[in-house]
């Protein structure tokens, strides 16, 4: 759904006042700050003269002011701790080719030392160990969830 | 993290958690969609995909987000198994009262209802301006498209969430 057409009409240069005679998305450009100083003089003037525009304006603002207030919203319980073992099938194609390539080469090297662990990315234990030694002011992981506290409370 | 260098996926988690949760949960309307989108995000921080920028790291992260967003909205458009998450129809939030709209007071709630009915491209341009506080530019910069058409996206999408809340 893209209500009207032509977007983008009217923000031209130098096109606060477009063809329709009204200031339009000038009025948003307005209230942010955004227009030169001769397209805000001529918009300025403009709203002297038009009340429709006046009244857009008003209308315009407020959605603006609404939508400023809007506060931040926090991060559920968890989030960012559930994410430090971030494996998801699907996700590591180019892994398991390597892998698979990886393995390929052992066998043909028939080689009798056990194999490494594979490398974890990322290093959780210093990821722990970061966790375990940080403040717990100004610290968004320690404070979501305290050391000791289980990090997963799905059933 | 020294200027220049690219953040890390645990440092952005850990120091601005909170910023790219609001930004997606503005964006998707809810938390399960906006707990993917910021796991989606991170990935990309992660596997380096998104080229850093030195300057603004909460710009960075939310031009990120942004387009993590739109590229989902899209992908999801190309399916039409799926549930469209843009649905055409408005998502009308319950009518204020007329006292409490006089008074020039919204619920976040219900703009957030509003802002959920916009139009993904309408709602990443205003979610940039009005709730991330990026200067235009940035904002064409972000989503690939002329500052014009910026500006034309923010007002209508005001103009879209003022005539819903009205």
């Amino acid at each position: 759904m893209t209500p009207g057409t032509g977007e983008g009409a009217g923000a031209g240069a130098g096109a606060a006042v477009p063809g329709d005679g009204h200031a339009g998305d000038s009025l948003s450009a307005l209230l942010d700050g955004e227009l030169s100083p001769a397209e805000e003089s001529a918009v300025q003037a403009h709203l002297v003269t038009c009340l429709a525009c006046r009244h857009e304006m008003e209308t315009i603002g407020l959605a603006r002011q609404w939508l400023r207030a809007l506060p931040p919203v926090e991060p559920p319980f968890g989030l960012y701790e559930r994410m430090l073992v971030p494996y998801r099938p699907g996700r590591r194609r180019v892994a398991m080719a390597f892998l698979g390539a990886a393995a390929a080469v052992a066998a043909v090297l028939v080689s009798v030392a056990p194999a490494p662990p594979p490398a974890v990315d990322p290093n959780v234990a210093t990821l722990i160990e970061a966790h375990a030694t940080s403040a717990v002011e100004g610290d968004a992981l320690t404070n979501l969830a305290p050391a000791g506290v289980p990090v997963s409370i799905n059933p | 993290m020294t200027d220049g260098n690219v953040p890390t996926w645990e440092e952005v988690a850990r120091d601005h958690g909170r910023f790219l949760y609001t930004v997606a949960f503005r964006l998707t309307g809810n938390d399960d969609d906006a707990q993917d989108l910021v796991q989606e995000v991170l990935l990309r921080v992660r596997k380096g995909l998104e080229t850093y920028r030195p300057g603004s790291l909460e710009g960075w992260l939310s031009r990120i987000t942004t387009n993590t967003f739109l590229d989902e909205v899209r992908r999801k458009r190309r399916r039409p198994a799926d549930p469209l998450p843009e649905n055409p129809d408005w998502v009308l939030p319950p009518s204020m009262a007329a006292d409490e709209a006089l008074a020039g007071g919204a619920l976040p709630d219900d703009v957030q209802t509003a802002l959920r009915g916009l139009p993904a491209d309408y709602r990443a341009a205003v979610v940039l301006c009005d709730v991330v506080g990026l200067p235009y530019q940035e904002i064409a910069s972000a989503l690939d498209v002329p500052v014009g058409t910026v500006r034309s996206r923010i007002h209508r999408g005001r103009a879209m969430l003022r005539e819903v809340l009205a």
